[in-house]
């Protein structure tokens, strides 16, 4: 059976002008696959993911990882903003100073799912920082694009949470690549395991054939009698 | 290698020494010059007259004025509405700011010529209306509106735009993720402005626009200090209530309300505005293309070079002054000094000095010690020194001091005074672009600087020689803005943080 390949680097630089930051990467997304990208901070991750974002372009649902949200304005449109380029700019003005009611529907129910009830009309500003997490989720799920592509989404959630939330993604989008630190929830709800140390793609395997340990070795830092105990962090 | 020997006085390269000799060469500069200057009191007892006028402010006459609130009704309605359509003509060119070279020149033009001198010009057409109030505030506040929008703008962060979806509009980019972002910060300088407009509205009053200013001026001259005094008072309760009733949502109600009171609106003659504009405005031997006789005409003007020597001049006394003042009184505001008692009468003198306009001030002053650069040189100096004091003490304020205790002037030299330096330094440098914009205004006073002959120009209606000057005026402000804009502490450290331009530009 073969699979269709959505985006594929062969030998690639990613990098800025003067700043190489991945070298030599070589990798293929296939559709349907449920990545997990690993690492330690300021390894890279974001910059392939970006990398990743520019090749999808439009069917890509984009979650970054300091959520770029607008703090002043409310929930509600902020969550509007995922789909601000489907409507004329005349829509979107009206939007802002009095919702649209179809939209107003769909973004809360997205927002109840995601335990943000009652919140639509309070501005971002005024929400906990886990609360905006689940803003930024919010917003790259209203996208409703064919891959999900997210930094850290699930940074500054507890751990119960992280598995309900990384369901809700994964239930609406087949294919998805994420950056994560709690390596035991990418063993468990994802295909694959990318991972990156040193300015490398250092690791492409299928989760079957990884263990805790497998993923340690990303981490210089982590000394092999702590096992475990990164998880959640 | 032997003992390192003690730096000289002054040696060395820190960077706060590289200020304090950049500081004390402004200082030197200015006591060189200082025998050009005319510093004469030529009153016979100026502490008569002082005490005259402290009489009068402290038994102020409110019911000596006829049309009082009518006078508030109007300065508050010019300021309304001068800065609202400032705002409305500054937005768009903040837009462009970055852009177009057309529009930064054509904004530093119409800032550099004092709101006073638009009104001058613009009486000549529209009389002494709503009309002429209104554009001289809306005209300068449109570029100086456009330049710190622009900047504000520039600051806006770019992670919201980073993360919009691809093939988002330009506009609806704007309005979700950039003008929501930086709303606060234009919205809160916008409201300073206003503050600013209501000065200027008063100040008005002394070309002869029926606001608070005119009745001031005309009671002060003839030494009805009383109703000065009540006057001043007006002014002082008018600014300091502004936060009660400048409210948000009052504030269009107020600027419609005053729509009624604003006129009668002039009638303008089309073909006599554009006899001014294309004829009256130039020199007749430029019209003709007889260049020898511009020359000539270039020639009548009368003491050109030692009118924009005097303004110079003052304006480097003036900028000197407001070191001195600054660093004397900062420590009257801060919470690091003294008690809770000589706090609350620093901070209250300092609002007072920072609330009144120096024109007034330099009125006051006029009064008491008779023509001379003198009035001035102390009202910029008292004004803008309590103005950079003021703020300089709201910055000490945000630190904490830890580490053994100290004496106070410990404290001051030791502690305090090198982290606030540069930012105390760049405050000053900014506002050097007002202080030479408010030196040429003060010729309107008979100092002999730009302001006393663009004044006298249109008194005796030789417009093309007014004209003239106020482009004279508006390049000296540009070139003095230059010139301190390259003298400013720019590797600023971390607390002087960049909304220093907006704080220091009234």
């Amino acid at each position: 059976m073969s699979v269709a390949t959505l985006v594929r680097f062969d030998a690639e630089r990613l990098g800025h002008a003067q700043h190489t930051v991945l070298a030599e990467l070589t990798l293929t997304l296939h559709a349907g696959e449920r990545v997990a990208l690993l690492g330690p901070s300021g390894v890279g991750k974001s910059t392939l993911l970006a990398a990743l974002r520019r090749r999808l372009a439009q069917r890509a649902a984009w979650c970054p990882q300091e959520h770029g949200l607008v703090p002043p304005l409310a929930v509600y449109h902020n969550v509007y903003m995922g789909r601000l380029e489907r409507h004329s700019a005349l829509a979107n003005l009206g939007n802002l100073l009095r919702p649209r009611r179809d939209a107003w529907r769909e973004i809360q129910i997205l927002c109840d799912a995601l335990g943000l009830d009652g919140l639509l009309k309070r501005p971002v500003s005024r929400l906990s920082g886990g609360q905006r997490q689940r803003v930024a989720i919010a917003r790259a799920l209203y996208q409703a694009r064919e891959v999900f592509l997210g930094d850290e989404p699930l940074a500054s959630v507890d751990p119960h949470q992280a598995e309900r939330l990384l369901a809700m993604i994964q239930t609406r989008h087949a294919t998805c690549v994420i950056a994560l630190h709690q390596r035991e929830l990418a063993l468990r709800h994802f295909d694959r395991v990318w991972g990156l140390r040193d300015g490398r793609l250092v690791l492409d395997a299928p989760v079957r054939t990884l263990t805790l340990a497998d993923l340690d070795a990303l981490y210089p830092d982590a000394s092999p009698l702590t096992d475990g105990s990164r998880d959640g962090s | 290698m032997g003992p390192e020997r003690a730096p000289g006085l002054l040696a060395g390269d820190t960077f706060n020494l590289r200020l304090a000799r950049r500081s004390l060469g402004l200082l030197a500069l200015c006591l060189i010059l200082l025998p050009f200057a005319d510093l004469a009191v030529t009153t016979h007892d100026p502490w008569a007259e002082l005490g005259r006028m402290l009489d009068g402010l402290l038994r102020p006459d409110f019911l000596a004025t006829e049309s009082l609130a009518h006078a508030i009704a109007l300065t508050v309605g010019f300021a309304l509405w001068g800065t609202l359509l400032g705002m409305l003509l500054g937005f768009p060119l903040a837009l462009l700011f970055h852009r177009s070279r057309l529009v930064r020149g054509g904004c530093a033009f119409v800032r550099a010529i004092h709101e006073l001198f638009w009104a001058l010009l613009l009486l000549q057409v529209f009389g002494l209306s709503a009309v002429t109030a209104i554009a001289a505030l809306a005209l300068p506040y449109a570029g100086i509106f456009a330049k710190v929008y622009a900047e504000i703008l520039e600051l806006t962060p770019r992670a919201p735009v980073d993360a919009l979806p691809e093939g988002t509009g330009r506009l609806s980019r704007f309005a979700y993720a950039e003008l929501p972002m930086v709303w606060a910060r234009l919205a809160g300088y916008t409201r300073y402005r206003f503050e600013c407009a209501m000065r200027s509205s008063v100040l008005l009053g002394f070309v002869g626009l029926p606001t608070l200013g005119f009745h001031l001026e005309s009671a002060f001259r003839e030494g009805r200090y009383a109703e000065a005094g009540a006057l001043l008072w007006m002014f002082y309760l008018l600014i300091a209530s502004l936060g009660w009733w400048g409210h948000r949502r009052l504030l269009p109600w107020l600027a419609l309300g005053s729509l009624f009171l604003l006129g009668p609106w002039p009638d303008v003659d089309a073909t006599l505005l554009w006899r001014f504009v294309s004829v009256d405005l130039w020199p007749r031997p430029l019209l003709e293309g007889d260049w020898t006789g511009l020359w000539r005409w270039l020639g009548d003007i009368p003491d050109l070079l030692p009118a924009i020597g005097n303004t110079l001049l003052l304006g480097l006394l003036g900028t000197a002054g407001s070191l001195v003042v600054a660093l004397l009184a900062w420590p009257l505001a801060s919470r690091h000094f003294g008690n809770s008692i000589t706090r609350v009468m620093g901070k209250g003198g300092l609002v007072l000095m920072r609330s009144t306009p120096e024109l007034m001030l330099a009125f006051i002053f006029l009064l008491l010690l008779g023509p001379s650069m003198l009035p001035a040189w102390l009202a910029l100096a008292l004004h803008n020194g309590a103005l950079i004091a003021f703020l300089v003490a709201r910055h000490a304020d945000a630190f904490t001091l830890d580490g053994p205790p100290l004496t106070a002037t410990g404290r001051y030299a030791y502690t305090l005074l090198p982290r606030l330096y540069d930012g105390l330094l760049a405050l000053l440098f900014y506002r050097a672009e007002t202080i030479i914009r408010e030196t040429a205004l003060l010729g309107m006073l008979g100092i002999a600087t730009l302001g006393f002959h663009i004044d006298s120009s249109f008194a005796y209606l030789m417009f093309d020689q007014a004209f003239f000057l106020l482009l004279v005026t508006a390049g000296l402000n540009i070139a003095v803005d230059a010139i301190a804009r390259r003298y400013r502490p720019r590797e600023t450290s971390s607390h002087c943080d960049r909304r220093v331009p907006g704080d220091a530009a009234c």
